[in-house]
């Protein structure tokens, strides 16, 4: 973990010989000791950033902490540090290099947020914000204080809901600026590091995967795979899995040659989501979705898992017998966090499963709508 | 003091018509001050202006409620705003804002938008749709009457007056032949600017008739140029608006004092949310369409009416926007008796809907529902009692039957004041609106309607201890259970929440006080209400942190206070909004900050040769406080307006 304060005036001791004395002695008279100061606490060094998604219009998503693997919980983490909230959904954090980048989707178009803070305090370094960004979706680093967030850019109305194609936002942590942008495919969304190439997916209702290289910041090619291609990442072989209109498809990462398509068979109105990696690469979960018409519509499902190097998807045995907002494996130790929301108005809980016996280890109340996990 | 008559239906009709207005205005707004905070009853003799009224039935047949009528002066320093300013600086009423102009939704007593029913002219306008009312599109202008009834009134109102009323009511003015016009213009902070003109008009009392009437237009353009971006780290959302219409009255009563009329209001507003944005501006615009007639005789009454809603929305192009219409025919009859201290209201309504919307599939849906109501009225010196049953009919399922009991007593009866208790107990319904029944995916058809009981107890007490000061108290306490509560976000993209039962209950207290001295008038108006309201029943093992926690959106402590200085006719007002914090979720796990809000109003009279001219310059926001809006946005800051008003 890098350290982030000067510690070189630690530990300064009195002048050796004579002086301890006097200096015990003006110890006492004044505040300023000896010693320097201790270092300010970093109250979010070890443990899970959870990645609350709020309600919508009520643009109150959060971001809370789990200290450790315990179950102590610390809300809206932001907003103590920084004295004003987030203002908007929560769609993406993560750590590059000692900052955190969150990403910030609110309601109104030209009010979406990049926000980059100090890791361990996660008090505000910077911001940036519209016309730079805007429909952030997902931020990944690729290079040293480098990172990219995918953009969809403004949506229009359901008729036409992306108008124009998404877009990279190249982002330098060190000046926290924008300092390019590159313009892909119609909601760009999910991305995957591949050796010096980023490959990046879209939910716009295209058939496209752009691929970017990352020395030059530009598209380098596209290919055609499937509606709305997503890459999930590389599996323990280095193959890319990316998942398309229910086939999780196994390609080449540096040829793009197709390997294997696996498919769910699934009804129309099933979906597919939250889809994951696991600790060692060998295994990718899903969920399983629909919702039921004769509940309201309630939003129903299971996660499944299926090995790599499966022939096929098997539904039969679900991994968990539940729906979930939001999905993580601590990479520590291959425990589960399953997020789930009761509703979109109130407080929602972090569920910890042990991996192979599948049982709940605890719960922990978190805040509006978990929806992503952060483990460090 | 005017002479008036007692007419066999409770009305009151003024003999005297010579007296000095001024002088009957002045005692008006005395008395105004004196019966505002308690239900009007009509048996002694009050000075009333020289209008004609005509009681409604929520005005006469709800003993023991508590009937508040906003007088003529806060409705004429509130001309160029909208009911939600009025009422939150004048009632103990709750608005939930989305922005400057843009949506804004009751909460009356801890209840949601769709338990207030909104009534123009004795019909509920809610929009069938969302069950609701925007308050921002009610103006101040153009009605001659606004009150608001507090707690249920389901057995003479019907669905919808789960927490209370608002009565809107336009009325003739026979006491003035003549024409009488008004210009009004208002210049205020960024860029708005909002105009009103009124002709009223009535012709001189013929042996055969006489016929009054108003004709209102008004047209507010809300450009919102704000000179900033942020306040306090809080987006202003950039928006703009305009909101105009047309109200159109015409009354004519015959030698036997029968009387017909005609009510016309037309509306069109519209709000656009980042209208610089050409791929992701939002646009929102409704229309209003209603004409109610009525013959009204000394037994029967018969009322046609048609009320059209449009709703457009559309993003980004205009052109094409998602469209939602309803159109409801209605007709009702009602029939009075009466004998001795008994009164009979007897009466059955008809309401015809049809809608077609984007979001219900678009075909068409057709839904009838009916009404049959008995009203009862008791009335001695001290006593008045209401008895009351509704039914209503509506197509596919039916609401519960509700009765409601009600009564006022003068304790104390004195010269110069006097003591009023009241008490009242009701049952209420409200029936799901077309949205939460048809309403594709998210909607559900066999939804069952909510069922309310309301119970509440009260005083009132007035005295007058010299000639010079005046004071008036009111205290109330009430609980109202709902059950089957459905709770409609009025967000829209998210399903209809269940909340199954809700306990709402509160105090609220008023206190005016006026006294005058020579040229020099000073008064005010205290209100502060405590509402608790949540849900009581957990449905399932997450409904557990929600049982028993204070309902989103329902600040607990909630305090207006307006006070004034008059010197001859030059009047400085301030006004006062104080709240309490309010939970944006439902295990209070979010709030919304405490609101104080502080307005400052300067009056003063001109005249112009036979032009009477009123200036009026204000400041609102004064103390230039951050308010957020339920999308954490900031509200604007201090701003200013000044307005003219000629008036020949």
């Amino acid at each position: 973990m890098t350290q982030l304060f000067d510690q070189t005036n630690r530990s300064q001791t009195c002048f050796p010989g004579v002086l301890p004395l006097i200096c015990s002695f003006t110890f006492s008279l004044f505040i300023v000791s000896c010693t320097a100061p201790d270092p300010e606490p970093s109250p979010y060094e070890a443990g899970v950033v959870v990645l609350n998604s709020g309600n919508f219009f009520d643009n109150n998503g959060t971001l809370s902490f789990i200290q450790g693997r315990g179950t102590t919980v610390n809300t809206d983490i932001f907003r103590t540090a920084n004295t004003r909230p987030l203002i908007g959904g929560m769609q993406g954090y993560t750590e590059i290099d000692g900052k955190g980048v969150i990403l910030v989707d609110n309601s109104t178009v030209g009010q979406d947020k990049v926000e980059i803070v100090e890791i361990g305090t996660f008090k505000s370094l910077g911001t940036l914000a519209a016309p730079d960004i805007e429909n952030p979706r997902q931020v990944i680093q690729v290079g040293l204080n480098k990172a990219y967030i995918s953009c969809w850019g403004a949506t229009g109305d359901f008729s036409n809901f992306y108008p124009n194609p998404g877009y990279i936002a190249v982002v330098d942590l060190a000046s926290r600026k924008v300092v390019k942008k590159i313009t892909v495919t119609k909601g760009a969304e999910r991305m995957v590091l591949s050796g010096s190439e980023v490959i990046v997916g879209n939910e716009g209702g295209e058939k496209a995967i752009a691929v970017v290289d990352l020395t030059t910041d530009e598209v380098k090619s596209r290919f055609d795979l499937g509606t709305n291609p997503q890459p999930i990442g590389l599996d323990a072989a280095g193959q890319l899995w990316v998942y398309s209109a229910k086939e999780m498809i196994q390609m080449n990462a540096q040829t793009k040659a197709i390997g294997s398509r696996l498919k769910i068979n699934s009804p129309t109105d099933r979906y597919v989501g939250l889809i994951t990696i696991g600790k060692e690469r060998q295994n990718i979960f899903f969920s399983h979705y629909y919702y039921d018409a004769a509940d309201g519509y309630k939003q129903k499902g299971e996660m499944y898992s299926f090995s790599t190097r499966d022939a096929a998807i098997s539904l039969a045995t679900p991994y968990i017998n539940r729906f979930f907002s939001g999905f993580g494996i601590d990479p520590t130790n291959g425990t589960i966090y399953a997020g789930v929301t009761p509703s979109y108005k109130q407080s929602g809980y972090v569920l910890r499963y042990q991996p192979d016996t599948r049982r709940v280890v605890d719960s922990v109340k978190v805040e509006i709508a978990p929806s992503g996990f952060y483990f460090k | 003091m005017p002479h008036f008559r007692r007419k066999d239906n409770g009305s009151v009709v003024s003999k005297n018509n010579l007296v000095q207005k001024r002088i009957v205005c002045r005692l008006w707004l005395a008395v105004l001050v004196l019966v505002s905070g308690s239900a009007v009853g009509q048996q002694e003799p009050i000075s009333l202006s020289t209008v004609t009224v005509r009681a409604t039935a929520p005005e006469r047949f709800l003993a023991g409620q508590k009937l508040q009528r906003i007088d003529s002066v806060t409705l004429r320093q509130f001309r160029f705003q909208n009911l939600s300013d009025l009422l939150s600086m004048n009632s103990p009423l709750i608005f939930k804002n989305y922005g400057p102009g843009q949506l804004s939704t009751v909460s009356f007593r801890g209840t949601s938008p769709n338990h207030t029913a909104v009534l123009w002219n004795g019909v509920n306008v809610n929009q069938p749709m969302t069950g609701q009312t925007d308050f921002s599109t009610l103006p101040t202008v153009g009605f001659d009457q606004v009150s608001v009834q507090y707690g249920s009134a389901a057995s003479v109102v019907g669905s919808d007056a789960v927490g209370g009323s608002l009565l809107l009511r336009g009325l003739p003015n026979y006491s003035e032949p003549g024409l009488k016009a008004t210009i009004g213009y208002q210049f205020s902070s960024f860029q708005n600017q909002q105009a009103q003109a009124a002709l009223h008009y009535a012709g001189p009392g013929t042996g055969q008739g006489q016929f009054a009437g108003k004709t209102v237009v008004y047209g507010n353009q809300f450009n919102n140029r704000y000179p900033y971006r942020e306040r306090g780290y809080y987006y202003v959302e950039p928006s703009s608006a305009y909101q105009r219409g047309l109200m159109q009255d015409f009354f004519w009563r015959n030698r036997r004092n029968n009387q017909w009329s005609l009510n016309a209001w037309f509306t069109d507003n519209a709000v656009t949310v980042a209208p610089n944005d050409v791929l992701g501006r939002e646009r929102t615009r409704t229309q209003g369409y209603r004409i109610l007639s009525s013959f009204e005789a000394d037994k029967w009454t018969v009322r046609l009416g048609w009320i059209r809603d449009v709703l457009d929305y559309a993003k980004s192009d205009f052109s094409k926007p998602s469209h939602s219409l309803t159109d409801r025919l209605l007709t009702r009859l009602e029939r009075e008796f009466g004998r001795g201290p008994w009164q009979v209201r007897l009466g059955g309504e008809v309401v015809h809907y049809r809608t077609q919307v984007d979001g219900y599939g678009g075909k068409l849906i057709t839904e009838n529902r009916a009404d049959l109501y008995a009203l009862f009225r008791y009335q001695t010196t001290r006593l008045t009692m209401s008895a009351n049953v509704r039914q209503g009919f509506v197509s596919r399922f039916n609401p519960p039957v509700t009765p409601s009991l009600g009564l006022d007593y003068k304790v104390i009866q004195r010269e110069r004041g006097g003591l009023t208790a009241r008490a009242s107990v009701g049952r209420s319904y409200r029936v799901p609106t077309l949205n939460e029944r048809y309403w594709q995916i998210l909607g559900n058809p066999s939804l069952r309607p909510e069922s309310g009981l309301n119970t509440e107890i009260g005083l009132t007490g007035r005295t007058q201890p010299t000639s010079q000061l005046v004071l008036t108290a009111d205290l109330t306490a009430y609980r109202n259970r709902i059950d089957d509560w459905t709770y409609w976000n009025p967000d829209r993209n998210y399903r209809v929440e269940n909340l199954q039962l809700v306990v709402a209950q509160g105090l609220e207290t008023a206190t005016m006080v006026a006294y005058s001295q020579g040229r020099w008038r000073v008064g005010g108006r205290l209100g502060y209400a405590l509402t608790k309201s949540s849900q009581q029943r957990a449905y399932d093992v997450y409904a557990r942190d929600i049982v028993g926690k204070q309902l989103p959106y329902v600040p607990v402590h909630n305090l207006s206070l307006t006070a004034y200085l008059e010197h001859q006719e030059l009047r400085l007002t301030v006004r006062n909004q104080l709240q309490s914090r309010r939970y944006s979720t439902f295990d209070n796990s979010q709030s919304l900050p405490g609101i104080m809000l502080t307005d400052l109003v300067a009056q003063a009279p001109f005249r112009l040769g036979s032009v009477r001219m009123q200036l009026q310059g204000q400041v609102n926001n004064l103390f230039d406080a951050l308010v957020l809006t339920v999308k954490q946005n900031a509200m604007p800051g201090r701003n200013y307006a000044l307005s003219v008003v000629l008036e020949k």
